[in-house]
């Protein structure tokens, strides 16, 4: 189960993540992050708080993104992961690649710096 | 048995039947001979009387035997058997009376002995009227067979038996004891004659055939009674056959039900055409029940259908709108009507009424009936098809009166939709059915296919032991090991493992192997392997999918391994010096998600040196997510436990704990929703 929440603050989008990201609910995130990037945004920053798994095929839909936001030059950061979340993220390396910090403040730093 | 059924029953009873009557009549004239001379002819009259029932017996079997041999025709062409036979008599009769008249008062017209012959054939061809018709009553009676019924049947049946023999009892006389018995056997017949259930079944026209058989068939009984009252009183027979209790009591049954017949026929006439609607409703039904046939379309349920509103309705116009969504089509959809009328009238049908959602889900639509404001047409019904919970089509009705439905045929085309409607999900079902049954075959292909990716052995020296392990979570899945041989002393292991699941991981993961087939041949080292696997699979990956893989280069002369990781899950290291196990740390990104020389800062290659005793655990994540059902996940830890309870197993059995490890934890209610696999080796 996923259920997905958007919401946006200044110029910031934040797309929260509830449940579990997995091969059957992967297209759900890749519409959302299709809208806000459809609908211009500038910060883009995904709410792991309560994200309690994702699948590799979760994982693919972030990484396809990696060039456009780079080539739209919009801002993304991940932030709130769990333990566990993190460390799928770490093995896979897409710590090297993606903006991933333990809350929204210091997210939102870090896309301020970029 | 088989020889008594065998015998031609029929034939033998009317040979009998004729012989008997034949003694009959010359037992007859003998009496007569003896009577007119005063003579004792040394006859009894209670031999008349045997030969009499001894014929009536013989009668009954002929015509039973006819009609057990046509009981499946027809009502018609029984009831015209009756009225044939009673044609005959009565032509008989009168043929009688006509000779008689012709011959006036002549010598021979006074004989009483040709008389009596006359008399004998007369009465020969009464019983068989008689009897017949009471058997076609009796298959009439009996058509709509209860138990109520045959009792009342069988009751008449033994008083008539009775009857039979009850001329030994009264000699002949019409006392009161033969009225009293009349009397009973009438009122029987009378409570028989209310059992007239063939009648509804019969259409307008055969019901106009049926009226004029029964009229025939009461004509003839009357004459023939005529006749037989009129013989009696003339008295120029001094034997009567005729006042008989039995031939009475046919008399009376064959009139009083003949009577019922034509009176219940006549007064069904009117109402005969909703019997025959409903009959027509039964049949649509069936139809439209039937019509799941594969061979059968959807269209022509649906042209059923259209076709069996109408005529429950009497609607004087009708056509039927598909839901453009759906990808049927129908050939003639307008009934009665032309095209202009129906753009007309669908203009006066409130839009709102056309929709192809329905706003409550848990509501099905009903059939709606809605006033027209039209010079000709005045009320439409719109009937909604609902299939798998969405409209399908909708038919619409259109009558030139008022309130032209009402609540019977609002219930039946409600029926007949439904019905329509399962005929139509149960024909898509079947479909779909076939279809999965088509995928599944085609996925069992698959199936082999990719299992014949997986290497069936693994190049290893005798310095140590391997063996591998693989599953997945559909037919399908996206993991990979293979094992190379470089040279005497150097061997590759590889594992990896494609994101996502099924299908499209299977497609990469042939994908994978071809790239690292070909790689593995350039002896590269682990690293430049990895960012060369990057290179070419970055350009068959599709853009949301990657690969983790690990690869070690054994040195078995040195005993070293250099390792090289993209993004794969670490590899678990047992040191048997050191009795623990942990998972080897090497930074590497996954292959496919940076798709540029970039690659190369993101892989690193480490060299480490084993011992004797010392194991490594490849595996894929599958293993490490399976999940038991509070959600927690088998992970690294467990895992690692496992290999340092076990470090003397040969990897096989290592393998083989490692997995029931897994499945235990997992129970029945938990879930391994990933592929998995595992490569074990054990260094010597």
């Amino acid at each position: 189960m996923l259920q997905l929440e958007r919401k946006k603050e200044e110029n910031k989008d934040i797309l929260r993540l509830i449940g579990e990201v997995d091969a059957s609910n992967s297209i759900l995130l890749d519409q959302s992050i299709q809208e806000i990037l459809e609908q211009g945004a500038t910060v883009l920053l995904i709410d792991g708080t309560e994200l309690e798994y994702i699948s590799s095929a979760g994982l693919g839909v972030f990484m396809s993104y990696l060039d456009d936001f780079s080539e739209r030059g919009i801002r993304f950061a991940i932030f709130g992961l769990n333990e566990q979340v993190n460390e799928v993220f770490k093995i896979l390396g897409l710590d090297r690649l993606i903006a991933i910090a333990p809350d929204l403040s210091t997210a939102t730093r870090l896309t301020h710096e970029s | 048995m088989i020889k008594t059924s065998a015998l031609p029953l029929g034939r033998i009873s009317l040979l009998l039947a004729i012989v008997v009557w034949l003694a009959l009549v010359l037992v007859d004239l003998v009496r007569i001979f003896g009577m007119i001379n005063n003579l004792d002819s040394g006859i009894a009259e209670e031999v008349t009387w045997i030969l009499e029932i001894l014929f009536f017996i013989f009668v009954y079997l002929v015509y039973r035997h006819v009609f057990w041999k046509t009981r499946q025709s027809d009502f018609l062409t029984l009831i015209w058997r009756g009225v044939s036979t009673g044609l005959f008599a009565a032509s008989a009769g009168l043929l009688t009376e006509l000779i008689y008249y012709a011959l006036g008062e002549s010598k021979i017209g006074t004989d009483p002995f040709l008389k009596n012959v006359f008399y004998h054939i007369n009465f020969a061809w009464t019983s068989a009227f008689l009897i017949a018709t009471t058997l076609l009553w009796k298959h009439l009676i009996l058509y709509q067979k209860n138990k109520q019924v045959v009792n009342q049947w069988q009751v008449f049946e033994f008083s008539m038996a009775g009857a039979l023999f009850f001329v030994f009892f009264n000699h002949n006389n019409l006392d009161y004891s033969f009225l009293f018995g009349l009397v009973i056997l009438l009122v029987i017949s009378i409570l028989l004659a209310a059992n007239l259930k063939w009648i509804p079944y019969l259409n307008f026209k055969e019901k106009w055939k049926t009226l004029l058989f029964l009229f025939l068939i009461l004509l003839c009984a009357g004459v023939l009674f005529y006749r037989v009252l009129d013989s009696g009183n003339e008295g120029r027979v001094q034997i009567n056959l005729t006042d008989n209790l039995f031939l009475m009591a046919l008399f009376g049954f064959v009139f009083v039900y003949g009577l019922f017949s034509f009176l219940v026929t006549l007064f069904n006439l009117p109402t005969s055409s909703v019997f025959e609607q409903k009959l027509t409703e039964a049949i649509n039904f069936q139809k439209l029940s039937q019509s799941i046939q594969p061979e059968e379309s959807e269209e022509q349920v649906l042209d059923i259908l259209l076709d069996s509103c109408i005529s429950a309705s009497f609607s004087d116009g009708a056509w039927i709108e598909l839901n453009p969504k759906e990808q049927v089509q129908i050939k003639n959809p307008l009934r009665i009507l032309d095209e202009s009328t129906r753009t007309e009238l669908t203009k006066l049908i409130p839009q709102e009424k056309q929709s192809w959602v329905y706003t409550s889900a848990a509501e099905i639509p009903q059939p709606l009936t809605i006033r027209l404001i039209h010079p000709n047409y005045k009320s439409a019904l719109l009937v909604p098809l609902v299939v798998n919970k969405s409209i399908l089509a909708r038919i619409v009705l259109i009558k030139e009166v008022k309130e032209g439905f009402n609540k019977e045929m609002l219930s039946i085309i409600g029926t007949f939709a439904r019905q329509a409607c399962i005929s139509v999900e149960n024909h898509r079902l079947l479909n779909q059915a076939i279809e999965n049954e088509r995928y599944q075959e085609e996925l069992k292909i698959a199936q082999r296919v990719q299992k014949a990716l997986l290497p069936l052995k693994l190049d290893h020296p005798d310095s140590f032991d391997i063996c591998a392990y693989s599953n997945t979570a559909d037919e399908v899945g996206g993991d990979y090991y293979d094992t190379y041989q470089v040279d005497e002393n150097h061997f590759v292991l590889i594992m990896g493992d494609v994101s996502g699941k099924g299908t499209s991981a299977a497609f990469h993961m042939a994908q994978m192997k071809g790239v690292f087939q070909s790689l593995i041949q350039l002896d590269l080292r682990p690293a430049e392997f990895m960012k060369k696997a990057n290179a070419a699979l970055s350009k068959c990956l599709e853009r949301n999918h990657f690969i983790t893989a690990s690869i070690f280069e054994i040195d078995v002369v040195n005993h070293t391994f250099c390792h090289a990781r993209a993004g794969h899950i670490p590899t678990l290291w047992y040191k048997a010096t050191e009795n623990k196990a942990e998972f080897i740390s090497v930074e590497g990104l996954g292959l496919g998600i940076v798709r540029n020389l970039s690659y190369k800062n993101h892989v690193q290659e480490k060299t480490f040196e084993y011992h004797s005793g010392d194991i490594l655990v490849l595996l894929t994540d599958g293993i490490l997510e399976g999940r038991n059902e509070t959600g927690e996940q088998f992970g690294n830890d467990r895992l690692k436990k496992i290999v340092e309870a076990h470090p003397q197993k040969n990897p096989i059995h290592l393998q083989q704990e490692i997995i029931d490890s897994l499945h235990q934890f997992v129970g029945g209610d938990g879930m391994i929703d990933d592929d998995y696999s595992l490569l074990v080796v054990k260094f010597k």
